[in-house]
Protein backbone atom coordinates (compact mmCIF):
# COMPACT_ATOMS: atom_id res chain seq x y z
CA UNK A 1 0.00 0.00 0.00
CA UNK A 2 1.23 3.24 -0.65
CA UNK A 3 1.71 6.09 2.04
CA UNK A 4 -0.60 8.72 2.33
CA UNK A 5 1.23 12.31 1.22
CA UNK A 6 -0.35 14.74 4.28
CA UNK A 7 1.67 18.22 3.28
CA UNK A 8 1.98 20.79 5.34
CA UNK A 9 1.87 24.58 4.05
CA UNK A 10 4.77 25.78 5.72
CA UNK A 11 4.38 29.93 4.00
CA UNK A 12 3.42 32.64 6.26
CA UNK A 13 -0.03 33.17 5.66
CA UNK A 14 -0.66 29.36 6.61
CA UNK A 15 1.67 29.83 9.32
CA UNK A 16 -0.06 32.44 10.81
CA UNK A 17 -3.40 31.13 10.28
CA UNK A 18 -2.89 28.47 12.56
CA UNK A 19 -0.24 26.19 10.60
CA UNK A 20 2.10 26.47 13.66
CA UNK A 21 0.15 24.13 15.70
CA UNK A 22 -0.36 21.75 12.73
CA UNK A 23 3.27 21.09 13.82
CA UNK A 24 1.17 19.12 16.81
CA UNK A 25 0.10 17.19 13.72
CA UNK A 26 2.63 16.24 11.90
CA UNK A 27 3.78 14.52 15.19
CA UNK A 28 0.65 12.70 16.46
CA UNK A 29 0.56 11.09 12.30
CA UNK A 30 3.70 10.03 13.35
CA UNK A 31 3.07 8.05 16.29
CA UNK A 32 -0.78 6.80 14.72
CA UNK A 33 0.35 5.53 11.77
CA UNK A 34 4.15 5.28 11.01
CA UNK A 35 3.76 2.84 8.28
CA UNK A 36 1.10 4.30 6.32
CA UNK A 37 1.18 8.39 6.50
CA UNK A 38 4.01 10.38 5.23
CA UNK A 39 4.07 13.79 6.43
CA UNK A 40 6.32 16.90 4.84
CA UNK A 41 6.52 20.61 4.78
CA UNK A 42 5.62 22.40 1.61
CA UNK A 43 7.21 25.69 1.20
CA UNK A 44 4.13 27.45 -0.01
CA UNK A 45 1.29 25.61 -2.03
CA UNK A 46 0.31 29.13 -3.00
CA UNK A 47 -3.67 28.91 -2.14
CA UNK A 48 -3.76 31.97 0.32
CA UNK A 49 -2.56 34.21 -3.43
CA UNK A 50 -5.16 32.50 -5.42
CA UNK A 51 -7.92 32.57 -2.78
CA UNK A 52 -6.76 35.37 -0.59
CA UNK A 53 -10.51 37.23 -0.30
CA UNK A 54 -11.88 33.97 1.23
CA UNK A 55 -8.75 33.57 3.74
CA UNK A 56 -8.80 30.35 3.95
CA UNK A 57 -5.83 29.23 5.19
CA UNK A 58 -4.30 27.36 6.43
CA UNK A 59 -4.51 24.73 3.82
CA UNK A 60 -3.25 21.24 4.30
CA UNK A 61 -2.99 18.57 1.34
CA UNK A 62 -4.33 14.88 2.05
CA UNK A 63 -3.34 12.51 -1.13
CA UNK A 64 -3.67 15.77 -3.36
CA UNK A 65 -7.20 16.54 -1.96
CA UNK A 66 -6.77 20.33 -0.60
CA UNK A 67 -8.06 21.18 2.79
CA UNK A 68 -8.54 24.68 3.63
CA UNK A 69 -8.91 26.13 7.31
CA UNK A 70 -7.12 23.08 8.14
CA UNK A 71 -7.56 22.17 12.00
CA UNK A 72 -5.49 18.77 13.64
CA UNK A 73 -8.96 17.25 13.93
CA UNK A 74 -9.82 18.35 9.86
CA UNK A 75 -6.69 17.00 8.99
CA UNK A 76 -7.25 13.69 11.26
CA UNK A 77 -10.74 13.20 9.87
CA UNK A 78 -9.25 13.28 5.97
CA UNK A 79 -6.35 10.87 6.59
CA UNK A 80 -8.61 8.03 8.49
CA UNK A 81 -11.53 8.54 5.53
CA UNK A 82 -8.47 7.93 3.20
CA UNK A 83 -7.28 5.40 5.21
CA UNK A 84 -10.64 3.63 5.36
CA UNK A 85 -11.32 3.89 1.72
CA UNK A 86 -7.76 2.17 1.05
CA UNK A 87 -8.50 -0.38 3.33
CA UNK B 1 41.67 41.15 1.30
CA UNK B 2 38.70 41.80 3.37
CA UNK B 3 38.78 42.30 6.96
CA UNK B 4 36.89 39.90 9.39
CA UNK B 5 37.40 41.59 12.34
CA UNK B 6 35.05 40.11 15.85
CA UNK B 7 35.00 40.16 19.48
CA UNK B 8 32.99 38.35 22.17
CA UNK B 9 33.24 39.62 25.61
CA UNK B 10 31.82 37.69 29.02
CA UNK B 11 31.46 39.90 32.22
CA UNK B 12 33.30 38.41 35.25
CA UNK B 13 31.04 36.52 37.04
CA UNK B 14 28.13 38.01 39.42
CA UNK B 15 28.49 41.52 37.69
CA UNK B 16 26.02 43.08 35.53
CA UNK B 17 28.24 45.13 33.61
CA UNK B 18 30.86 44.43 31.09
CA UNK B 19 34.48 46.02 32.49
CA UNK B 20 36.02 45.29 28.92
CA UNK B 21 35.02 47.74 26.00
CA UNK B 22 35.15 46.82 22.33
CA UNK B 23 34.33 49.45 19.45
CA UNK B 24 35.19 49.18 15.81
CA UNK B 25 34.37 51.40 12.64
CA UNK B 26 34.40 50.50 9.16
CA UNK B 27 35.00 53.41 6.75
CA UNK B 28 35.73 52.67 2.95
CA UNK B 29 39.30 50.36 3.39
CA UNK B 30 40.26 51.83 6.51
CA UNK B 31 39.59 49.71 9.80
CA UNK B 32 39.92 51.34 13.42
CA UNK B 33 39.05 49.26 16.74
CA UNK B 34 39.92 49.52 20.21
CA UNK B 35 39.74 46.96 23.00
CA UNK B 36 39.95 48.88 26.33
CA UNK B 37 39.93 46.93 30.11
CA UNK B 38 38.69 49.31 32.86
CA UNK B 39 40.53 49.26 36.07
CA UNK B 40 38.25 47.11 38.34
CA UNK B 41 34.85 45.75 37.32
CA UNK B 42 31.21 46.20 37.00
CA UNK B 43 30.08 49.82 36.19
CA UNK B 44 32.82 51.77 36.91
CA UNK B 45 35.02 49.82 35.17
CA UNK B 46 32.52 49.58 32.43
CA UNK B 47 32.73 53.50 32.23
CA UNK B 48 36.14 53.75 32.30
CA UNK B 49 36.85 51.32 29.33
CA UNK B 50 34.11 52.64 27.60
CA UNK B 51 35.42 56.45 28.01
CA UNK B 52 38.63 55.56 27.04
CA UNK B 53 37.95 53.28 23.74
CA UNK B 54 35.61 55.89 22.40
CA UNK B 55 37.33 58.49 22.54
CA UNK B 56 40.38 57.20 21.60
CA UNK B 57 38.44 54.91 18.30
CA UNK B 58 37.29 59.50 17.79
CA UNK B 59 41.18 60.58 17.97
CA UNK B 60 42.54 57.94 15.73
CA UNK B 61 39.36 58.71 12.89
CA UNK B 62 40.04 62.58 13.13
CA UNK B 63 43.73 62.38 13.62
CA UNK B 64 44.53 60.26 10.63
CA UNK B 65 47.61 59.11 12.82
CA UNK B 66 47.03 56.47 15.68
CA UNK B 67 50.59 57.09 17.14
CA UNK B 68 49.45 60.81 17.98
CA UNK B 69 46.15 59.73 18.75
CA UNK B 70 47.09 57.46 21.86
CA UNK B 71 50.03 60.01 22.87
CA UNK B 72 47.04 61.73 24.33
CA UNK B 73 45.47 58.85 25.83
CA UNK B 74 48.72 58.03 27.22
CA UNK B 75 49.53 61.80 29.00
CA UNK B 76 46.32 62.22 30.06
CA UNK B 77 44.55 58.51 31.61
CA UNK B 78 44.43 59.59 35.17
CA UNK B 79 46.38 57.06 37.90
CA UNK B 80 43.62 55.35 40.33
CA UNK B 81 44.82 57.20 43.57
CA UNK B 82 44.75 53.96 45.63
CA UNK B 83 46.18 51.28 43.39
CA UNK B 84 48.89 53.72 41.51
CA UNK B 85 47.75 52.27 38.35
CA UNK B 86 46.07 53.85 35.52
CA UNK B 87 42.58 53.82 35.00
CA UNK B 88 42.34 51.57 31.84
CA UNK B 89 44.28 50.14 29.54
CA UNK B 90 43.96 49.84 25.87
CA UNK B 91 45.06 48.03 22.27
CA UNK B 92 44.22 49.88 19.46
CA UNK B 93 44.43 48.71 15.37
CA UNK B 94 44.49 51.03 12.61
CA UNK B 95 44.44 48.77 9.09
CA UNK B 96 43.51 49.00 5.13
CA UNK B 97 42.27 46.11 3.14
CA UNK B 98 45.41 45.93 1.58
CA UNK B 99 47.06 44.82 4.95
CA UNK B 100 48.96 47.87 6.32
CA UNK B 101 48.54 47.55 9.91
CA UNK B 102 49.64 49.81 12.96
CA UNK B 103 49.03 48.58 16.70
CA UNK B 104 49.68 50.55 19.37
CA UNK B 105 49.19 48.81 23.00
CA UNK B 106 48.61 50.48 26.35
CA UNK B 107 48.92 47.56 29.19
CA UNK B 108 46.70 44.91 27.40
CA UNK B 109 48.41 41.60 26.79
CA UNK B 110 50.81 41.72 23.30
CA UNK B 111 48.59 40.82 20.73
CA UNK B 112 49.44 37.60 18.55
CA UNK B 113 49.89 37.37 15.07
CA UNK B 114 49.64 33.92 13.61
CA UNK B 115 50.50 33.50 10.00
CA UNK B 116 47.86 31.20 7.81
CA UNK B 117 50.36 27.61 8.43
CA UNK B 118 50.17 28.90 12.08
CA UNK B 119 53.73 30.55 12.54
CA UNK B 120 53.81 32.96 14.80
CA UNK B 121 55.47 36.52 14.60
CA UNK B 122 56.99 38.67 17.11
CA UNK B 123 57.34 42.01 15.32
CA UNK B 124 59.87 44.38 16.53
CA UNK B 125 58.12 47.41 18.38
CA UNK B 126 58.83 51.00 19.36
CA UNK B 127 58.24 52.35 22.63
CA UNK B 128 57.01 55.38 23.77
CA UNK B 129 56.99 56.63 27.19
CA UNK B 130 54.54 59.07 28.35
CA UNK B 131 55.54 62.72 29.42
CA UNK B 132 53.50 63.06 32.19
CA UNK B 133 53.92 59.52 33.83
CA UNK B 134 57.46 57.62 34.54
CA UNK B 135 55.78 54.28 34.97
CA UNK B 136 53.32 54.26 31.54
CA UNK B 137 54.39 53.66 27.86
CA UNK B 138 53.20 52.19 24.83
CA UNK B 139 54.27 50.25 22.22
CA UNK B 140 53.56 51.06 18.25
CA UNK B 141 54.13 48.22 15.93
CA UNK B 142 54.03 49.01 11.74
CA UNK B 143 53.22 45.32 10.52
CA UNK B 144 52.00 44.26 7.14
CA UNK B 145 49.63 41.08 7.04
CA UNK B 146 48.82 38.57 4.21
CA UNK B 147 46.16 36.51 3.09
CA UNK B 148 45.11 34.58 5.79
CA UNK B 149 46.90 35.91 8.66
CA UNK B 150 45.20 36.42 12.22
CA UNK B 151 45.48 39.26 14.92
CA UNK B 152 44.53 38.10 18.38
CA UNK B 153 43.81 40.79 20.76
CA UNK B 154 42.46 39.79 24.25
CA UNK B 155 42.19 40.90 27.90
CA UNK B 156 44.30 39.88 30.73
CA UNK B 157 41.20 37.92 32.09
CA UNK B 158 41.89 35.60 29.30
CA UNK B 159 45.72 35.01 30.02
CA UNK B 160 45.12 35.03 33.42
CA UNK B 161 41.84 32.86 33.10
CA UNK B 162 42.20 29.15 35.09
CA UNK B 163 45.02 31.03 37.49
CA UNK B 164 45.54 29.37 40.97
CA UNK B 165 43.82 26.21 39.82
CA UNK B 166 45.32 22.78 39.94
CA UNK B 167 46.53 22.43 36.04
CA UNK B 168 47.14 26.33 35.55
CA UNK B 169 48.82 27.35 38.31
CA UNK B 170 50.12 30.94 36.37
CA UNK B 171 46.82 31.02 34.24
CA UNK B 172 46.32 30.41 30.73
CA UNK B 173 49.03 33.04 30.17
CA UNK B 174 49.74 34.05 26.12
CA UNK B 175 51.88 30.63 25.45
CA UNK B 176 49.04 28.39 26.58
CA UNK B 177 46.30 30.95 24.50
CA UNK B 178 48.80 30.07 21.22
CA UNK B 179 48.31 26.26 22.03
CA UNK B 180 44.61 26.96 22.75
CA UNK B 181 44.37 28.73 18.92
CA UNK B 182 46.26 26.74 16.95
CA UNK B 183 44.60 23.41 17.80
CA UNK B 184 41.27 24.63 17.13
CA UNK B 185 42.66 25.76 13.81
CA UNK B 186 44.12 22.67 12.58
CA UNK B 187 40.84 21.64 12.70
CA UNK B 188 38.55 24.49 11.33
CA UNK B 189 41.40 26.73 9.67
CA UNK B 190 39.02 28.94 7.89
CA UNK B 191 36.99 29.81 10.89
CA UNK B 192 35.24 33.07 11.15
CA UNK B 193 36.65 35.67 13.79
CA UNK B 194 33.21 35.37 15.19
CA UNK B 195 33.42 31.68 16.04
CA UNK B 196 37.44 31.59 17.22
CA UNK B 197 36.48 34.71 19.15
CA UNK B 198 33.44 32.93 21.15
CA UNK B 199 35.84 29.43 21.09
CA UNK B 200 38.50 31.52 23.04
CA UNK B 201 36.44 33.28 25.31
CA UNK B 202 34.25 29.98 26.21
CA UNK B 203 37.69 28.17 26.68
CA UNK B 204 38.82 31.05 29.06
CA UNK B 205 35.60 30.99 30.83
CA UNK B 206 35.57 26.82 31.03
CA UNK B 207 39.01 26.46 32.95
CA UNK B 208 37.73 29.35 35.25
CA UNK B 209 35.20 26.93 36.50
CA UNK B 210 32.45 28.69 34.61
CA UNK B 211 32.35 31.61 36.73
CA UNK B 212 34.86 34.20 34.71
CA UNK B 213 37.04 35.46 37.41
CA UNK B 214 37.83 38.75 35.68
CA UNK B 215 36.23 40.09 32.66
CA UNK B 216 36.55 37.91 29.31
CA UNK B 217 37.21 39.69 25.64
CA UNK B 218 38.79 38.15 22.77
CA UNK B 219 39.17 40.25 19.84
CA UNK B 220 40.17 38.24 16.38
CA UNK B 221 41.28 40.16 13.08
CA UNK B 222 41.53 38.00 10.00
CA UNK B 223 42.71 38.92 6.95
CA UNK B 224 40.81 36.98 4.44
CA UNK B 225 38.93 37.14 1.03
CA UNK B 226 35.80 38.57 0.88
CA UNK B 227 32.84 35.94 1.87
CA UNK B 228 29.85 37.07 -0.32
CA UNK B 229 26.32 35.93 0.67
CA UNK B 230 22.97 36.52 -1.64
CA UNK B 231 19.53 36.64 -0.09
CA UNK B 232 17.35 36.57 -2.79
CA UNK B 233 13.54 37.17 -1.13
CA UNK B 234 10.37 38.05 -2.85
CA UNK B 235 8.98 37.53 -6.60
CA UNK B 236 9.99 40.37 -9.05
CA UNK B 237 7.68 42.68 -9.98
CA UNK B 238 7.61 41.84 -13.51
CA UNK B 239 7.06 37.92 -13.45
CA UNK B 240 8.28 38.11 -16.92
CA UNK B 241 11.78 39.03 -16.00
CA UNK B 242 11.48 35.36 -13.43
CA UNK B 243 13.76 33.84 -15.01
CA UNK B 244 16.54 36.60 -15.74
CA UNK B 245 16.67 37.41 -11.85
CA UNK B 246 16.83 33.66 -11.24
CA UNK B 247 19.74 33.06 -13.41
CA UNK B 248 21.31 36.39 -12.01
CA UNK B 249 20.94 34.38 -8.47
CA UNK B 250 22.44 31.21 -9.56
CA UNK B 251 25.52 32.50 -10.83
CA UNK B 252 26.07 34.57 -7.69
CA UNK B 253 29.57 34.04 -6.86
CA UNK B 254 29.11 32.73 -2.96
CA UNK B 255 26.41 31.19 -0.59
CA UNK B 256 23.20 31.91 -1.15
CA UNK B 257 20.34 31.76 0.46
CA UNK B 258 15.83 32.18 -0.48
CA UNK B 259 13.31 33.76 1.68
CA UNK B 260 10.15 33.09 0.82
CA UNK B 261 7.81 30.36 0.03
CA UNK B 262 7.09 31.74 -3.06
CA UNK B 263 10.26 32.69 -4.03
CA UNK B 264 11.29 29.23 -3.82
CA UNK B 265 8.80 27.85 -5.72
CA UNK B 266 10.03 30.18 -8.39
CA UNK B 267 13.61 29.67 -8.22
CA UNK B 268 12.67 26.02 -8.15
CA UNK B 269 10.81 26.14 -11.52
CA UNK B 270 13.26 28.89 -13.36
CA UNK B 271 16.33 26.63 -12.31
CA UNK B 272 14.20 23.29 -12.36
CA UNK B 273 15.40 21.95 -9.25
CA UNK B 274 13.62 19.77 -6.49
CA UNK B 275 12.99 21.70 -3.50
CA UNK B 276 13.31 19.22 0.06
CA UNK B 277 11.77 20.46 2.84
CA UNK B 278 13.30 19.44 6.60
CA UNK B 279 11.34 17.35 8.69
CA UNK B 280 8.38 20.12 9.80
CA UNK B 281 8.72 18.94 13.70
CA UNK B 282 10.32 21.28 16.56
CA UNK B 283 10.83 24.02 13.95
CA UNK B 284 10.52 26.29 17.22
CA UNK B 285 8.51 30.11 16.68
CA UNK B 286 8.96 29.46 12.35
CA UNK B 287 8.52 27.60 9.89
CA UNK B 288 10.40 24.56 8.81
CA UNK B 289 13.52 25.05 6.38
CA UNK B 290 13.90 24.04 3.18
CA UNK B 291 17.02 22.95 0.54
CA UNK B 292 17.79 23.10 -2.98
CA UNK B 293 20.83 21.80 -4.63
CA UNK B 294 23.28 24.66 -4.94
CA UNK B 295 21.36 26.96 -2.23
CA UNK B 296 22.64 26.84 0.97
CA UNK B 297 19.52 27.66 2.70
CA UNK B 298 15.67 27.98 2.42
CA UNK B 299 13.65 29.81 4.87
CA UNK B 300 9.71 31.11 5.19
CA UNK B 301 9.57 34.77 4.15
CA UNK B 302 9.17 38.21 6.08
CA UNK B 303 8.18 36.29 9.94
CA UNK B 304 11.70 34.33 9.65
CA UNK B 305 13.57 37.90 8.39
CA UNK B 306 11.53 40.02 10.56
CA UNK B 307 12.88 37.58 13.68
CA UNK B 308 16.18 37.82 12.84
CA UNK B 309 16.29 41.45 12.74
CA UNK B 310 14.89 41.16 16.13
CA UNK B 311 18.13 38.72 16.81
CA UNK B 312 20.37 40.67 15.07
CA UNK B 313 19.52 44.02 17.22
CA UNK B 314 20.29 41.51 20.37
CA UNK B 315 22.04 38.55 19.70
CA UNK B 316 21.14 37.25 23.72
CA UNK B 317 17.61 36.87 22.15
CA UNK B 318 18.57 33.71 20.63
CA UNK B 319 17.13 30.97 22.39
CA UNK B 320 16.31 28.27 19.92
CA UNK B 321 17.35 27.02 16.97
CA UNK B 322 14.82 28.00 14.73
CA UNK B 323 15.10 29.26 10.73
CA UNK B 324 15.70 32.75 11.41
CA UNK B 325 19.06 31.34 13.88
CA UNK B 326 19.84 29.83 10.91
CA UNK B 327 19.61 32.68 8.67
CA UNK B 328 21.62 34.96 11.20
CA UNK B 329 24.31 32.36 11.80
CA UNK B 330 24.23 32.75 7.73
CA UNK B 331 24.74 36.35 7.21
CA UNK B 332 27.41 36.70 10.22
CA UNK B 333 29.66 34.41 8.79
CA UNK B 334 29.90 36.13 5.42
CA UNK B 335 31.25 39.73 4.72
CA UNK B 336 29.23 41.36 1.77
CA UNK B 337 25.62 40.76 1.51
CA UNK B 338 23.67 41.41 -1.73
CA UNK B 339 20.01 41.18 -1.18
CA UNK B 340 17.87 40.88 -4.26
CA UNK B 341 14.56 41.96 -3.10
CA UNK B 342 11.43 41.42 -5.55
CA UNK B 343 8.82 43.94 -4.91
CA UNK B 344 5.86 41.92 -5.64
CA UNK B 345 3.09 41.69 -3.28
CA UNK B 346 1.31 38.96 -1.78
CA UNK B 347 -2.30 40.05 -1.39
CA UNK B 348 -3.11 37.72 1.29
CA UNK B 349 -0.50 39.35 3.69
CA UNK B 350 -2.23 42.41 3.92
CA UNK B 351 -5.74 40.60 5.03
CA UNK B 352 -7.01 42.30 7.74
CA UNK B 353 -8.22 39.29 8.95
CA UNK B 354 -4.71 38.11 9.77
CA UNK B 355 -4.16 37.67 13.76
CA UNK B 356 -0.98 39.60 13.33
CA UNK B 357 0.69 42.71 11.32
CA UNK B 358 2.75 41.89 8.76
CA UNK B 359 5.76 44.21 7.45
CA UNK B 360 6.12 45.31 3.96
CA UNK B 361 9.39 43.25 3.04
CA UNK B 362 10.82 46.33 1.45
CA UNK B 363 11.09 48.05 5.04
CA UNK B 364 12.16 44.58 6.92
CA UNK B 365 15.36 44.46 4.53
CA UNK B 366 16.25 48.43 4.71
CA UNK B 367 16.38 47.80 8.60
CA UNK B 368 18.26 44.77 8.21
CA UNK B 369 20.77 46.55 6.12
CA UNK B 370 21.22 49.22 8.61
CA UNK B 371 21.43 46.76 11.41
CA UNK B 372 23.96 45.08 9.51
CA UNK B 373 26.27 48.25 8.19
CA UNK B 374 26.19 49.68 11.82
CA UNK B 375 26.41 47.05 14.55
CA UNK B 376 28.30 44.32 12.74
CA UNK B 377 30.38 46.67 9.84
CA UNK B 378 29.29 44.36 6.84
CA UNK B 379 29.10 45.76 3.18
CA UNK B 380 25.43 45.22 2.40
CA UNK B 381 24.04 46.35 -0.77
CA UNK B 382 20.16 45.93 -1.65
CA UNK B 383 18.81 45.38 -5.45
CA UNK B 384 15.07 45.86 -5.35
CA UNK B 385 13.65 43.69 -8.65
Amino acid sequence: MNKIEVEICMGTTCFIMGAESLQELASILQRKYPDKVDTKGIVCHGFCNTDCQYSKAPYVKVAGDVISEATVEKVLAAVEKKLGEEA
Amino acid sequence: MFVDINCTQEKKYNQNAFGDYFISKRHKGRLIAVLSDGLGSGIKANILSCMTATMLLRFIEAQRNIKAACEIILNSLPVCQVRQISYSTFSALDCTDNGDVKIVEEGNPQFIWMKKNGEIIEPECKIINSRTFSNRHMKIYHIRMDLGDRLIFCSDGVTQSGLGGENLKLGLRRSGLIDVIKKKLKHQSDISSRELSKYIVEYAKYIDNKHAKDDISACVVHFTKLRKLCVFTGPPYHSEKDSEYAKIFDEFDGKKAICGGTTANLISRELNREIITESPFNTGRLPACSSMEGVDLITEGILTLSLANEYLEDETRINEINAATRLVNLILDNDYILFMVGAQLNQAHYDPNLPIEIEIRKNVIKKMKRILEEKYTKRVKIQYM
